[in-house]
């Protein structure tokens, strides 16, 4: 009997702790589908947003003492700024030009941008350690970090309100508009350039958000990017290229399938997880599982 | 045209005999290394240059390449030659798999998922002794190979497989199988409307490009006596290969000898002591290439010829 408790307990553990990682994958990747959707760019350089965002929240924390959760705004300003600047100068001048320049480019950013870190901030690993960080509340025998579970509540809530914001608003049309046919989008009077540069910053700014809530439980250091650009990928692969809500129901599921394996396999290789699970995704169904996303 | 071959074969030429000239093993070793740089940015360009599938993931056919001739050479007791070769017939018929599915993709999400691939490879040769509880990969331990001290070996077998590998790439420059290729990066789609078996041709090109890359890491395996998987499947080589294809001339037959010539000097001069401003540079090549370059220093050197 007892037995059979613990088995039960542990289940429970692994599905409530995969739901709240899934929920911080999905936090950090659907500023990539966004920005994917609207422009058809794959942005190499999405986990050095993260890493910004993440340095925004740990230097405000650090040298100024400001709640890890009051300094996102400024992480979101500082990542869409970034995210502004890159597609207004860099990205648009090969925006129209064949897409494996528009990639190498997102390519050559990253390098740049993670080497630029290291240089200025070491390749120390950092943490954000406050008065609350570990603290959790239980249910039963299962225990529910909080601040987890609060980026899980930010991921409902943003991914919402961009889907909202695409859907409903007059600026979120314009973006969906130039996104389905640039040449109409035009012709009624959107300026496309303005409208990149307004989705790259938003797209960009809550991936910055997503960096500053993950340095509230992970460690963080200027190369962390990379690993964080393929996660993203292989999360919104499995929801969908370009459908935004795909991107919350890819990262639950990624999460939920990688704590699973944690639990009764291995911890070790869940990058080797990630892939193998695009890899069956891309095999049965290339528009991911929800069948909304674009296939190319 | 002409002239310009006759220049490379004269180079080759002189490569040849300047083990004559008795130099030190310093000379040795720094252009084995150049000739694996540019082998191994010239096997990459056959499916990234031609094709136009950017492969972010080739690292992870050198890293296999790398551990199939040292388990193959400690482990079965098998010669350096045949261990090679079976390394690269290993690298292609894996490349075979997973190009079948991964090629489906286009652009960079073959580029991301390559990526990913490449990842996968690394952790699981760096997990799977401890995951599975048995001697094999040796995880971060690394293996370590028979010694071997003779540089001018080394410098020749390198540069017989570069020369194996451009003449290679030369010849589908200008056969069916190149102008398949080139149709393939252009208009994928209208080349399968004209009949061309797109998918087989891809999935050849990029099973080619594996089987070199998997020859060059069993090479440098040998060479290097040791490896671990940090080091064999480190990104950072697959950051050297596209770069050095894109600054020399990405899809033309000579442009990747020419950059991986430039770069790898450049890393040996200053990457081992300032690797964060290495890559940083190379960061600035790739944004400067792609923004005002797009065909390399080959297309910059043709395009001032033309003009004459």
């Amino acid at each position: 009997m007892e037995g059979e408790k613990a088995v039960v307990a542990l289940l429970l553990q692994a599905l409530v702790t995969g739901l709240l990682m899934g929920g911080v994958y999905a936090a950090y990747s659907s500023g990539f589908s966004l920005i994917f959707g609207v422009m058809n760019i794959v942005n190499i350089f999405h986990g050095e947003l993260i890493m910004i965002g993440a340095f925004t929240t740990y230097w405000l924390f650090t040298l100024y003492h400001v709640d890890p959760f009051l300094t996102l705004p400024v992480s979101i300003l500082s990542a869409s700024l970034l995210g502004y600047v890159i597609q207004r100068f860099l990205i648009n001048r090969v925006v129209e030009a064949p897409p494996m320049m528009s990639y190498l480019c997102t390519f050559g950013i990253h390098l740049i941008l993670a080497n630029l870190a290291l240089l200025a901030w070491s390749a120390d690993f950092r943490t954000v350690t406050t008065s609350y960080s570990g603290e959790g509340f239980s249910v039963g025998p299962i225990t529910v970090p909080l601040a987890r579970l609060a980026t899980f509540g930010i991921a409902i809530v943003t991914t919402f309100a961009i889907y909202w914001f695409l859907e409903k608003n007059r600026h979120g049309k314009a973006i969906r508009a130039a996104s389905q046919d640039k040449e109409m989008a035009r012709l009624v009077g959107i300026d496309i350039r303005k409208v990149y540069a307004l989705t790259f910053a938003l797209g960009a700014g809550i991936t910055g958000m997503a960096g500053g809530l993950i340095s509230t439980y992970f460690v963080i250091y200027p190369q962390m990017g990379l690993p964080y650009t393929i996660t993203a990928f292989c999360v919104v692969v499995l929801g969908g290229m370009g459908y935004i809500p795909g991107a919350l129901v890819g990262g639950l599921l990624l999460g939920i399938i990688q704590s699973l394996t944690a639990t009764y396999l291995t911890s070790g290789l869940s990058v080797a997880i990630t892939f193998i699970l695009l890899f069956i995704i891309l095999i049965l169904k290339p528009q991911g599982i929800m069948g909304r996303g674009a296939v190319e | 045209m002409r002239s310009k071959h006759v220049i490379w074969l004269f180079i080759f030429m002189l490569l040849l005999l300047f083990p004559l000239l008795k130099p030190q093993g310093y000379y040795f070793r720094m252009f084995s290394m150049m000739f694996l740089w540019m082998g191994l940015s010239s096997a990459w360009n056959i499916t990234s240059g031609f094709a136009g599938y950017i492969d972010f993931g080739a690292v992870a056919y050198f890293g296999i390449g790398n551990y199939a001739t040292a388990l193959l050479m400690t482990k079965a007791g098998l010669p350096f030659t045949s261990s090679v070769l079976i390394s690269g017939i290993l690298s292609s018929f894996i490349a075979m798999f997973i190009g079948r599915y991964t090629m489906r993709l286009r652009g960079a999400y073959f580029g991301i998922a390559t990526l990913a691939f490449a990842e996968a490879v690394k952790q699981i040769v760096f997990e799977f002794d401890r995951t599975f509880k048995v001697t094999l990969f040796e995880g971060s331990h690394g293996i370590t190979l028979p010694i071997v001290h003779d540089d001018r070996f080394f410098y020749y077998i390198f540069l017989g497989i570069l020369f194996f590998i451009v003449l290679t790439a030369f010849l589908i420059d200008r056969n069916k199988f190149g102008y398949a290729l080139k149709a393939i990066k252009e208009a994928e789609g209208s080349a399968e409307l004209a009949g061309v078996n797109t998918r087989r041709y891809k999935v050849a090109s990029y099973a080619l490009s594996a089987s070199l890359i998997g020859i060059l890491g069993g090479v440098n395996a040998y060479w290097l006596t040791y490896i671990s998987p940090l080091d064999v499947f480190s990104v950072i080589h697959t950051i050297h290969m596209i770069v050095m294809a894109l600054f020399g001339g990405i899809g033309t037959v000579f442009g990747p000898v020419l950059g991986a010539c430039v770069i790898s000097l450049a890393n040996e001069l200053i990457g081992a002591k300032l690797l964060y401003t290495y890559l940083l540079m190379l960061g600035a090549i790739l944004l400067v290439v792609v923004l005002f370059l797009p065909r390399g220093v080959i297309g910059l050197i043709s395009m001032k010829r033309s003009r004459r």
